[in-house]
């Protein structure tokens, strides 16, 4: 441990805790997902950055979305995000969830992946090289720091909005709100 | 050889008209109506594999396409020589009443194919047991890989009109 950020971690543990063990969901989407692997294992070993790959969404606070988003992909996201638990941060790898990258004039290829669920960062490229990844980590951990890695604020704050556009593109959605309107908790961490 | 397996489909059928591009690949365009029966004589003959079924619009012919597309897994076959063949057949149908039947029947699986041509190019598969949608997610009026269905117009129209979450970052 640094000795320097000593006193970070009196002041907030937790949150200290949080940006050294980045848990990143193993959600292959689009062809960006071919990356992952050698980041993770020996060549470029993400444990360095406290990144590690877990199963299932419950275990996860990263969100890794790696290439194109097909309609059919995007409720599988959707879904995804809703059960991961908070904190929970997410990052658009690649072109395409930027703004549709080569798929831009696509039937089936939605455009801005933050139109559906927040987005805390977005590595540009095509495709990035592994080490973008670690860049990306940096850069969320300074945005940690400086609690502006807000996306599931912002998704509590702005959930009906969210819902109306994934309602847009996907036609009713067939499991109910994360976040009910009558729900008290909301807005409470404002 | 190929030269023996084209008599053979010329003396057989009628109305075909069958080129041999190299030794090992042969084009066959039939009519419609004749497709089953060549697929038939085609499997006795040791084309026992239906690699793909695909489908092209020629939207100035005003037809559709069908290609199903043939190989072999063994050198079996009596008119099957030294090195593996290919064969594609050919077939249009008409893009107004886009129906064919289907060829579960001869080759089991065309089942998955025949159900991605009827969502992409909305071809209608009589006899199929369950046309429905195995890729999209959403409803389209045209069938989207046909060629009158306009891509950026479409991506306007839904995706793009869908509004942003918060105003942008200056």
């Amino acid at each position: 441990m640094d000795r320097n950020q000593i006193r970070k971690w009196l002041k907030a543990p937790a949150k200290m805790a949080n940006k050294y063990s980045l848990h990143a969901i193993y959600f292959c989407t689009g062809c960006g997902i071919i990356e992952v692997p050698p980041v993770i294992t020996a060549r470029w070993d993400a444990e360095r950055f406290g990144v590690i790959p877990v199963a299932t969404p419950r275990q996860a606070n990263l969100f890794l979305i790696t290439g194109y988003v097909s309609v059919k992909t995007l409720r599988a996201i959707i879904r995804t995000y809703e059960q991961m638990h908070e904190p929970k941060y997410t990052v658009g790898f690649g072109s395409c969830p930027v703004n549709g990258g080569m798929y831009w004039d696509s039937y089936n290829t939605i455009k801005h992946l933050d139109k559906y669920i927040p987005i805390d960062g977005w590595i540009a490229g095509c495709m990035p090289r592994p080490e973008a990844i670690f860049i990306a980590v940096t850069h969320l951990w300074t945005l940690i720091d400086k609690e502006m890695a807000d996306g599931y604020v912002r998704y509590r704050k702005n959930y009906e909005a969210y819902r109306r556009n994934q309602e847009m593109a996907l036609g009713k959605l067939d499991w109910p709100p994360l976040f009910p309107a009558t729900d008290d908790l909301r807005g409470n961490e404002q | 050889m190929s030269e023996s397996l084209k008599e053979a489909l010329e003396s057989t059928f009628k109305d075909i008209q069958v080129s041999v591009h190299e030794d090992s690949r042969i084009a066959v365009t039939a009519e419609s109506h004749s497709v089953l029966a060549i697929l038939k004589f085609l499997k006795d003959a040791g084309f026992d594999h239906l690699a793909l079924i695909s489908s092209v619009d020629w939207i100035e012919d005003n037809v559709i396409e069908l290609c199903f597309i043939l190989t072999c897994y063994e050198r079996g076959g009596e008119h099957a020589n030294s090195q593996k063949m290919h064969i594609i057949l050919k077939t249009p149908i008409p893009r107004e009443q886009p129906q064919f039947k289907t060829v579960i029947g001869v080759f089991p699986n065309a089942e998955p194919y025949e159900r991605e041509i009827h969502e992409l190019f909305g071809i209608d598969f009589e006899g199929h047991p369950r046309l429905t949608p195995l890729l999209l997610e959403r409803h389209y009026e045209i069938p989207p890989f046909r060629k009158d269905f306009d891509t950026r117009k479409y991506v306007e129209e839904v995706f793009d009109s869908i509004p942003s979450i918060e105003p942008e970052k200056t």
